[in-house]
C-alpha cells in the first residue's frame, strides 16, 4: 500500500495521544484507587456503587440508633433494678412490721424508714435521661411522670403521662421499643381484691375476710363484671340441712354451698366468714371494684399506717397484706418489664451483630465494584508505559527516513 | 514519412520534463496544506515524435472520498455527543454534587432526630441537610440549564457556519463550471480541493450525500441524507433556520427554500433532527436523549422528594402543638402557549398534593377541544417526551387522553398533575398549551420553613388503654391517615386548634371479647362491632360494621386516625383516643418521615399507574442511564474514528503527498529534464558537424 507522507506522521502522533490517554486513565485509577472515575466507566457499577453507598450509610446510622437505643434502655434496667433492690428492702420491713410485739416507736421507725424508700421509689420513677426528658412520661417527656400529692382523694401517687412509646429503627425491618408506658410499668398494678360486706341478718357477723388469697384471687378474676354491677352482689344463706349457700344476686345462680357450724368459721371460694346465724339468715357482700396503684402508694399508704399509733392490730394486719400484695404484684410487672428491656436488648444486640455483617458484605461488594484492583492496574500501567515508550522511540527514526535525506 | 527534428523532440522534452518537475514540486510544496490532493501531470507520446503534456490531474477517489465523508459525519455526531455527555457523566461522577449523598445525609439526620424528636439542634440539622440537599439538586439542575443555553448558542453558530458553507460551496460550484468551460486541459485543482474542503466541513456538522451534476460540468449537488436539497444544481441554495415552539429553550431545525424560480414557490421545510447527523445532529441527540430526560428525572425527584416529605409532614403535629405544613415549597408551572395561540390566556398547574409518586417525567400538551362560554370544558391531554414525541404505555400505545372534561379550578390530570384554566381571555376551541412540570423545577424548589419546630415529628392522636381496665390490651400502631382541615369532604376529625371534633370517635368501650362501641368525644355511642374476627384498625372495623354514622359517610377519610390493640382485652375494657397535646416525646412521624427512605415514591416508568422506585433507586437509575449513554457515546465514537482512521487511510493513500516518492520524482524529471536538454545539444553538435563538413 502506499504510504504518504501525512500518514506517517498522523499515525504516530495518533498512536502516542492514544497510549497518552490510556495512560493518564490508568495513572488516575491508581491514584485515586477508584475503577469508576465517572460512571460511564461502568455504568451498571456505578449506579450499584450508589445503592450500596446507600445502604452502607444507612447501616451506619442504623448502628448508631442501636447505641443510643442500648444507652437509653440499660439506663432504664438500672432504674428496674435499683427500685426492686429497694421494694425487696421495703419488703422485708413489711413484714417485719407485722410482728405483734413492736412497739409504736418501732413501728414509726420502720414507717420512717418506708417513706424514705418510697421517696427513692418515686424519684426513680421520675427518672430522666441525659437530655431531660422524662424516661416514663410518654410522649410528654417534658413533664414528670408521677405526681405526688399527698392531700389527694384516692391515690396520692398518680401517672401524669400518657401511655406514648417511642421506637427506633434498628435495622430497614425491624424498629425496637425505645421507652415504655410509665402506666404499664408502675401503675398498672392490681391491688390486692377484696369484698365488702354490705348487709346481713345474722346476730352476730365477727369476721368477713380473705383467707385464702389464691382462691378468692380466682374466684374475683372469673366472676368480678366491670360491666353489669349487679353481677357483682352476693348472697350468703344459711340453709336448713347446716349449709351456707352462696348465690349471685344478679344472675341467680348459686356460685357454692359449704357446711356450716353456728358461731364457727367457715370458708366460701377463699373467703372466711364468722356469724352466729340461723336457717334463713344472709349476708350479703359484693365484690369491691379492683384497685390499681403503684408501689410506691403502696408504701405511702402503709407507712401512714404504721405511724398512725391509733389503728389497731386487725386493720395493721389488714393493711400490711394490703401493701404485700401490691408490692408482689409489682414487683412482677417490674420483672416482666425487665424482662422485657433484655430481649429488647438481645434484639439490639444480634441486629447490631448482623448489621455489621451486612454492612462488611455491602463494603466488600462495593470495593469488588469501585476499587481499582492494584495489581491488574500496575500490570495495565506498565504495559502501557511500555508502549509509550515505543511509541516514542520509533517516532524520531520513522520519520528521519526521508529520501531526500540521501540525494 | 514525418522528419524526425531533433529540436521538436529536445523542446518537447524539456518542457514535459519542466511541466513534470512543476506538478512535483506543486505537490512537494503543499505538502501540508490541508485538503490538498496530490496531482499528476498525464504524458503522452505525440503523434509526430517527441512527448505531448496532457492534462494535470489530482489523484483522487470519489469512493474513498465519500467513504470518508460519511466517517467525517459519524464521527462528527459521536463527537459532540460523547464530550457533553462526558460533562454530565463528569458531573454525576462528582461526589459534592450527588443527589444520592445528600439523600442519605438528610435521611440520617433524621434519623438521629427521631432519636431524640425534642432536640432542637438535631431538628435544625435536618433542615440544613434538607437544604443542602436541595442545594445538591439546584446545582445540578442549574448546570443542566445553562447547558441548554449553551446548547442553543452552539446551535445557533453551528447553523450560521453550515449556511456559509452552503453558501461557498454554490459560490464554488459557479467558479468551478466556469474555469471548466475556460480552460480544458487543466482541472481547477485549487477551486476544487476549496470545495472538497468545505464539503468535509459540511459533513462535519451534518450528513450529507454528494453526487457529481450531469449537467453543469464540475459541479456537485448536496442533499442531507433524509433527501433534502442544500445545493442545487443551478447553484441556488437552501439554508437552514431555527425556531421555537411553546418552549423557547426548545430550538426546532427548518430549512427554507430558495429555488431561485419564479414558478416554483418557496417553503419551509421541517427538518427532523434525530436523523441529521453530524455534531448537529450529535448535539440534538445529546439534548433530546440525554440532557432533556436528564433534567426531568431531577426535577422529578425533587418534586416527588418535596412532596413525600411535605404530606407526611401535614400527617404529623409539630413542636408548638400545631398540625404539620408543608415543610418545601413546589412552585406552580404556567402553561406555554403554542404558536398559533394568542392571547391572554393563563394555564396553571401544579402537582396535586400526596399524588407525586404518579408525576412522570412527561411534559403535557394540551389542546383545548371543547369550551362553552369562553371557558373550556374539554381537552385533550397528550404526554410527551423530552423531544416532544409522543410517549407510549406499556403496550405501545399513545399516551393521549382525549375528551378530557374540565371545569373552572383545578381539574387533576392523569399523572399527578392538576391544571386549572385561570386567563381572562376567551378560550377557543384548538388553544394549544405546554406544561413541563419536571424541567426546570429543581432549580426552583425552596424550603418552607426556617423553623426546626415545624417539622412535625409526632403524631398528632395519641391512644391508650384506661387506667381501669382489667384485660391486658394495649394499643399499637395508632396512625393518621388524614389531617385535613375544614368542612370539605375531605376533611378528618382533627380540628386545626389543638383538638379533635367531639363528634369524632374519642374511646372504644369492649362490651364483649370481641365486641365494642365506639364513643364520641361526648360519650355517646356512635358504632357499634360485634364479632370482630381481629383487633387491627378498630375505626375501619367501626366504618364497615354498618353503625357507622351516615353524617360521616360521605367523607373520603373520616376521622383520618386508627389504632390496633396488642393483647386481649375483657368486657369493660375501655381505650381512648386524643389530640397529642405536649406530645414532643413522640418520634412516630419522625420515624414515619425517615421510612420514607425506602418508601417507593418515584414513578420512573412512562405509566403512572406503575410500580414507583425509591429515591435512591431513581437516582441511582439516572447515573446509570446517564453513564450508559456516555458509554455507548465513548465506544461508539471509538469505532467511529478507527472506521475514519481507516478511509482516512484509503483515502491519503491514494491523494496524499509521499515526500519519497516526489523526491524520486524529482531526481527523475530532473535526469529527464537533463537528457532532454542533452538531446538539444546533441542536436546542436550534429547541425555543426553539418555546417563544418560543408564549410
Amino acid at each position: 500500500m502506499r504510504i504518504s507522507t501525512n500518514q506517517i506522521y498522523d499515525q504516530n502522533m495518533r498512536s502516542i495521544l492514544n497510549s497518552q490517554s490510556d495512560l493518564a486513565k490508568t495513572q488516575q485509577q491508581l491514584a485515586s484507587g477508584n475503577r469508576i472515575i465517572t460512571p460511564s466507566d461502568d455504568p451498571v457499577g456505578a449506579a450499584k456503587v450508589l445503592r450500596l453507598t446507600e445502604e452502607i450509610d444507612e447501616l451506619t446510622q442504623f448502628q448508631r440508633n442501636n447505641d443510643l437505643v442500648t444507652g437509653s434502655l440499660e439506663q432504664q434496667e438500672a432504674v428496674l433494678t435499683n427500685i426492686t433492690d429497694s421494694i425487696n428492702r421495703a419488703r422485708t420491713l413489711v413484714v417485719q412490721a407485722g410482728n405483734g410485739i413492736l412497739s409504736d416507736p418501732d413501728k414509726r421507725a420502720i414507717g420512717a424508714e418506708l417513706e424514705q424508700i418510697k421517696l427513692e421509689v418515686f424519684d426513680l420513677m421520675n427518672a430522666q435521661d441525659a437530655d431531660g426528658n422524662y424516661l416514663y412520661a410518654g410522649f410528654q417527656s417534658g413533664n414528670q411522670a408521677f405526681d405526688f400529692n399527698p392531700s389527694a382523694t384516692g391515690n396520692a401517687i398518680t401517672f401524669a403521662g400518657d401511655p406514648g412509646v417511642s421506637f427506633i429503627q434498628l435495622s430497614n425491618s425491624s424498629k425496637i421499643q425505645s421507652t415504655s408506658n410509665g402506666y404499664e410499668v408502675f401503675e398498672n398494678v392490681l391491688s390486692r381484691f377484696k369484698f365488702s360486706v354490705t348487709g346481713n341478718t345474722v346476730t352476730d357477723l365477727e369476721g368477713a375476710t380473705v383467707k385464702q388469697q389464691g382462691t378468692f384471687d380466682t374466684f374475683f378474676d372469673k366472676n368480678y363484671d366491670p360491666v353489669t354491677a349487679a353481677n357483682n352482689d352476693y348472697q350468703i344463706t344459711f340453709l336448713g340441712t347446716g349449709q351456707a349457700q352462696m348465690v349471685n344476686q344478679g344472675t341467680g345462680a348459686i356460685v357454692d354451698t359449704v357446711n356450716y357450724v353456728s358461731g364457727e368459721p367457715f370458708t366460701i371460694q377463699g373467703m372466711e366468714f364468722e356469724a352466729v346465724a340461723t336457717v334463713g339468715d344472709t349476708i350479703d357482700f359484693s365484690l369491691n371494684t379492683p384497685e390499681k396503684k403503684s408501689m410506691a402508694q403502696s408504701l405511702h399508704e402503709i407507712q401512714l399506717i404504721l405511724t398512725d399509733s391509733t389503728i389497731d392490730n386487725t386493720a395493721l394486719q389488714e393493711s400490711i397484706a394490703d401493701a404485700l400484695v401490691g408490692l408482689d404484684n409489682g414487683l412482677e410487672k417490674i420483672s416482666l418489664e425487665r424482662a422485657s428491656i433484655g430481649s429488647r436488648l438481645n434484639i439490639a444486640e444480634s441486629t447490631y451483630e448482623s448489621n455489621l455483617d451486612i454492612e462488611i458484605a455491602a463494603k466488600a461488594a462495593r470495593s469488588s465494584i469501585q476499587d481499582t484492583d492494584y495489581a491488574e492496574a500496575s500490570t495495565e500501567f506498565a504495559k502501557q508505559e511500555t508502549a509509550l515508550n515505543a511509541a516514542l522511540a520509533t517516532f524520531p527514526q520513522v520519520t528521519n527516513l526521508s529520501l531526500f535525506n540521501f540525494i | 514519412m514525418n522528419r524526425v527534428d531533433l529540436f521538436s523532440i529536445a523542446t518537447s522534452g524539456v518542457n514535459a520534463s519542466s511541466k513534470l518537475l512543476q506538478t512535483t514540486s506543486n505537490n512537494i510544496a503543499n505538502v501540508n496544506t490541508p485538503g490538498y490532493v496530490r496531482q499528476r501531470t498525464e504524458i503522452e507520446n505525440s503523434g509526430v515524435f517527441g512527448v505531448e503534456i496532457g492534462n494535470t490531474e489530482r489523484i483522487i477517489n470519489v469512493f474513498a472520498q465519500n467513504q470518508l465523508r460519511r466517517d467525517i459525519t459519524s464521527v462528527g455526531e459521536l463527537e459532540s455527543l460523547s464530550q457533553k455527555t462526558t460533562a454530565i457523566d463528569n458531573l454525576l461522577a462528582s461526589e459534592a454534587n450527588s443527589i444520592s449523598q445528600g439523600l442519605t445525609e438528610y435521611f440520617s439526620a433524621l434519623q438521629t432526630a427521631a432519636d431524640d424528636p425534642t432536640n432542637l439542634a438535631s431538628r435544625e440539622q435536618v433542615l440544613g441537610k434538607s437544604e443542602s440537599l436541595y442545594n445538591r439538586m439546584k446545582t445540578l439542575s442549574d448546570y443542566m440549564i445553562e447547558k441548554e443555553e449553551e446548547l442553543n448558542l452552539e446551535f445557533t453558530s453551528l447553523v450560521n457556519r453550515a449556511n456559509t458553507l452552503i453558501g461557498n460551496i454554490g459560490d464554488l460550484n459557479r467558479n468551478i463550471v466556469i474555469a471548466n468551460g475556460n480552460n480544458t486541459s487543466d482541472e481547477p485543482s485549487a477551486l476544487l480541493n476549496e470545495r472538497d474542503q468545505a464539503i468535509d466541513e459540511l459533513a462535519s456538522i451534518m450528513g450529507i450525500t454528494v453526487k457529481e451534476s450531469e449537467i453543469q460540468n464540475g459541479a456537485v449537488t448536496i442533499n442531507l441524507t433524509s433527501g433534502e436539497s442544500l445545493v442545487l444544481e443551478n447553484g441556488a441554495f437552501n439554508l437552514f433556520e431555527l425556531n421555537t415552539n411553546a418552549d423557547l429553550n426548545f430550538k426546532e431545525l427548518k430549512l427554507e427554500t430558495d429555488f431561485g424560480s419564479t414558478t416554483k414557490g418557496d417553503a419551509s421545510i421541517r427538518i427532523v433532527e434525530s436523523d441529521l447527523g453530524g455534531s448537529m445532529g450529535g448535539l440534538f441527540r445529546y439534548r433530546d436523549e440525554i440532557l432533556g430526560p436528564a433534567m426531568r428525572d431531577v426535577g422529578q425527584l425533587s418534586i416527588a422528594f418535596a412532596d413525600a416529605m411535605n404530606t407526611q409532614n401535614k400527617l404529623g403535629m409539630d413542636l408548638d402543638g400545631q398540625l404539620g405544613g408543608n415543610i418545601f415549597n413546589i412552585p406552580t408551572f404556567t402553561g406555554l402557549a403554542y404558536e398559533g395561540t394568542t392571547g391572554d390566556y393563563i394555564v396553571t398547574a401544579q402537582v396535586t398534593e400526596g399524588q407525586s409518586a404518579e408525576l412522570t417525567d412527561a411534559d403535557y400538551r394540551i389542546e383545548v377541544t371543547n369550551v362553552a362560554a369562553g371557558v373550556p370544558t374539554e381537552i385533550e391531554i397528550t404526554l410527551l417526551n423530552a423531544d416532544g414525541t409522543t410517549k407510549k404505555d406499556g403496550s405501545g400505545n399513545d399516551l393521549v387522553f382525549s375528551n378530557f372534561a374540565v371545569t373552572t379550578g383545578f381539574n387533576e390530570l392523569p399523572g399527578g398533575i392538576e391544571v386549572d384554566f385561570s386567563g381572562t381571555g376567551t378560550y377557543a376551541i384548538g388553544n394549544e398549551f405546554l406544561i413541563q412540570p419536571t424541567k426546570t423545577v429543581a432549580s426552583n424548589i425552596t424550603l418552607a420553613t426556617n423553623r426546626p419546630e415545624d417539622l412535625a415529628f409526632a403524631n398528632p392522636v395519641r391512644t391508650g388503654a384506661d387506667s381501669t381496665n382489667l384485660g391486658t390490651a394495649n394499643t399499637i400502631n395508632t396512625i393518621v391517615t388524614n389531617t385535613t382541615v375544614g368542612a370539605g369532604t375531605d376533611r378528618s376529625a382533627f380540628d386545626g386548634a389543638g383538638g379533635i371534633d367531639t363528634a369524632a370517635p374519642a374511646q372504644i368501650v369492649f362490651t364483649a371479647a370481641d365486641s365494642f362501641d365506639v364513643l364520641d368525644g361526648t360519650g355517646a355511642t356512635i358504632a357499634t362491632v360485634t364479632g370482630a374476627t381481629d383487633l387491627d384498625n378498630l375505626i375501619d372495623q367501626a366504618k364497615n360494621s354498618g353503625t357507622w354514622p351516615a353524617a360521616f359517610a360521605g367523607l373520603t377519610d373520616y376521622p383520618g386516625y386508627d389504632f390496633s390493640l396488642d393483647g386481649a382485652p375483657r368486657a369493660g375494657d375501655s381505650f381512648s383516643i386524643s389530640y397529642n397535646t405536649d406530645g414532643f416525646n413522640d418520634n412516630s412521624n419522625a420515624l414515619n418521615l425517615a421510612a420514607l427512605q425506602n418508601d417507593e415514591t418515584v414513578q420512573v416508568s412512562s405509566e403512572s399507574t406503575n410500580t414507583p422506585r425509591t429515591f435512591q433507586d431513581a437516582y441511582a437509575s439516572m447515573v446509570g442511564r446517564v453513564g450508559e449513554d456516555a458509554a455507548m457515546a465513548n465506544v461508539s465514537l471509538a469505532s467511529a474514528e478507527a472506521m475514519q482512521v481507516q478511509s482516512q487511510n484509503w483515502f491519503e493513500s491514494v491523494s496524499g503527498v509521499s515526500l519519497d516518492e516526489e523526491a524520486a520524482n524529482l531526481i527523475k524529471y530532473q535526469q529527464s529534464y537533463s537528457a532532454a536538454a542533452r538531446i538539444l545539444t546533441t542536436a546542436q553538435d550534429l547541425f555543426n558537424t553539418i555546417l563544418q563538413s560543408a564549410r
